[in-house]
């Protein structure tokens, strides 16, 4: 037998839990409405199909459309299993708010603009983060440290989209020094040319630092305790007693508490994008969401359903790319799976 | 365990300053919610004056877009925010702690399915999960939002409780107690719970505040409450009704404000405790 790579082993085991998840939450999903006391999709339906009886010729089509898709009259089971089945192929049903477009491409159209805001400013705040609590760690008990873990706190308890009113309030609003709302001119259509990309980045500067500074606190903080931990082992007094630099010591350190925050990175990442979409919100920002924003507020069922299943299996993917790069970096996670 | 409470408050604790300004912090935040309506008793709902007016005499805070008093609302919905704070976190720690002995004891085939279910709810961000099944309910009373955001925040809880218990299950106290004949009920009640009751204290100060965060973004979404005042809900109509591009920075600046305030000192209370029953963190 071929001896297979624990690093594959480790990356099955958890492709294999997220996979896990991922199915878990499409039950989730699938189930809500039907578990809920009234079904509000039955609801909706008979709602579509009272309009129906005034407007026969449209709204008919309509009805029939969503009561195929959503399938209500038949047995659960087999509700189920094409709900799946659809879900492999790719169609996650027609949008009722943007009727007869797919929610698919709704989707994906604003996508791109919900990581375009996420990943930049989830890898600078997780970068500053622990320079900086790593920093008020070394200087602990000082002023540096005294002026510095009261602010991470306070900031770490700031919701995104608070910040990102005062924000558009005092720099926007009053200073007139950033645009006041969306992604881009609305004179201007997207593409590659400079004068775009620089009006791009004039309205991506207030949602970007919403996000950066309040998630700065959080990183700060746990990277703070980290090396305040590290900085008391062996390793480190026995280095000091060898002499050497104060910023080779660091070095070692940092690198060692590191590696707990790249796991942080994985998890904290859904609570960055809840709270991103709501900062979306505040800045009319054409993000997901936007999007979630307008089918809740028209309890368009397909398209948050269809909102929710791309945004999570977004967040597993990059969990799992989390999760490989973390197994890379730190080799005892890879010895540990073969138990050696 | 009501020894265990009694040494979390002795006096010694006060004298970490952090936990002293947080407290006061907390104390007057509670103050304006329960005995401010006395000195001002303005109806939150009623429409009292001229429409966006900003702060002056005779309205401490200004009105918002209907004419409708924000000192008065900011009142109620501290009340509002901290009755779903308090409802929610009690909920999640309930879930939490359960899980976590029962997997933390018990362990073994049961240990492993909870701790997968745990898992899982842990990589499914809470604050989507809480979206997703309040956009289902038409009408959500203060006590469907707690019951929402608690079903949904306590994982963490579940693994810190857990790997506690896994050390203590195995200390002499508890053996002793198992040859005595105690029931697992008996052990894990008498045994085990008391001694992860200073944990379970600062676990409740963080879920609360967690919680109060999570009802205001779900407030903010459109699926908060559809009864009563909270903080997010008055966020809610100041972002909906455009308060900040139109410059009415009363309206949006205090209940904010007031939330970072009773989150941080919560979360400060939770860490000043940390620290008093982890003298590593102290320093040296």
């Amino acid at each position: 037998m071929p001896t297979i790579s624990p690093f594959i082993i480790y990356i099955l085991r958890k492709g294999l839990f997220i996979a896990a998840t991922f199915f878990a939450f499409l039950l989730i999903i699938f189930a809500l409405p039907r578990a809920i006391p009234g079904n509000p999709v039955a609801a909706l339906l008979t709602q579509i199909f009272q309009q129906a009886q005034a407007n026969p010729d449209t709204v008919k089509a309509v009805y029939r459309k969503f009561l195929e898709e959503f399938g209500l009259h038949k047995p659960l089971h087999e509700q189920l299993f094409d709900f799946l089945s659809r879900l492999m192929t790719g169609d996650l049903g027609t949008s009722i708010a943007f009727y007869p477009r797919k929610v698919a491409d709704l989707v994906a159209s604003y996508l791109p603009w919900t990581l375009g805001l996420l990943i930049p400013a989830i890898l600078v705040a997780w970068a500053l983060g622990n320079l900086l609590g790593a920093w008020a760690a070394y200087r602990r008990r000082t002023r540096v440290d005294n002026a510095l873990l009261p602010a991470f706190l306070v900031l770490s308890q700031v919701p995104y989209y608070w910040l990102a009113m005062i924000l558009l309030y005092v720099l926007a609003v009053t200073a007139r020094v950033f645009p006041v709302a969306g992604a881009y001119p609305p004179a201007m259509s997207p593409s590659l040319t400079p004068a775009f990309i620089l009006a791009m980045l004039h309205h991506y500067t207030l949602p970007f630092l919403s996000i950066v500074i309040v998630a700065i606190g959080g990183w700060a903080i746990g990277m703070r305790v980290l090396v305040i931990y590290e900085l008391r082992s062996d390793y480190v007094e026995y280095s000091e007693l060898l002499g050497l630099s104060d910023k080779k010591i660091l070095g070692y350190v940092f690198r060692n508490s590191i590696l707990p925050q790249i796991t942080g990175l994985a998890l904290s990442m859904g609570t960055v994008m809840g709270g991103a979409l709501i900062t979306e919100l505040v800045f009319s920002y054409p993000g997901t969401g936007y999007l979630l924003f307008r089918a809740l507020s028209t309890l368009d069922y397909p398209l948050i359903q269809g909102t929710f299943i791309i945004l999570v299996s977004t967040l597993l993917a990059a969990n799992l790319i989390v999760d490989i790069l973390y197994a890379y970096i730190d080799p005892r996670i890879r010895v540990s799976y073969v138990g050696d | 365990m009501l020894r265990n409470v009694s040494k979390i408050i002795s006096p010694e604790l006060f004298t970490i300053k952090k936990l002293d300004a947080s407290l006061a912090a907390l104390l007057t935040i509670f103050a304006l919610g329960f005995v401010g309506p006395t000195i001002y008793p303005v109806q939150p709902t009623a429409v009292v004056g001229p429409l966006e007016t900003p702060p002056s005499q005779l309205y401490p805070l200004g009105t918002d877009a209907y004419g409708k008093d924000v000192l008065a609302q900011l009142m109620a919905g501290i009340r509002g925010s901290l009755q779903i704070g308090a409802t929610a976190a009690a909920i999640s720690l309930l879930i939490g702690v359960l899980i976590g002995l029962v997997a933390g004891y018990k362990g073994k085939i049961i240990d492993n399915l909870l701790m997968m279910l745990t898992d899982i709810v842990l990589l499914l961000p809470s604050i989507l999960l809480m979206i997703l099944v309040a956009a289902y309910f038409k009408w959500r009373d203060p006590l469907l939002v707690s019951i929402i955001i608690g079903v949904t925040s306590w994982p963490w809880v579940a693994r810190a409780v857990r790997s506690q218990t896994l050390s203590l299950k195995n200390r002499e106290f508890v053996n002793l107690s198992k040859m005595a004949g105690l029931s697992d009920f008996q052990i894990v009640i008498r045994d085990i719970l008391p001694n992860v009751a200073s944990y379970i204290f600062m676990a409740y100060v963080l879920l609360m505040s967690g919680a109060m965060l999570a009802e205001t973004g779900l407030s903010m979404i459109g699926l908060g409450t559809t009864q009563g005042a909270t903080l997010g809900n008055i966020l809610f109509w100041a972002q909906v009704l455009e308060a900040v591009r139109r410059g009415l920075w009363w309206w949006f600046i205090p209940p904010g404000a007031v939330l970072v305030a009773m989150a941080a000192s919560l979360l400060m209370i939770a860490t000043a405790l940390d620290e008093y029953f982890n003298p590593r963190l102290r320093g040296s």
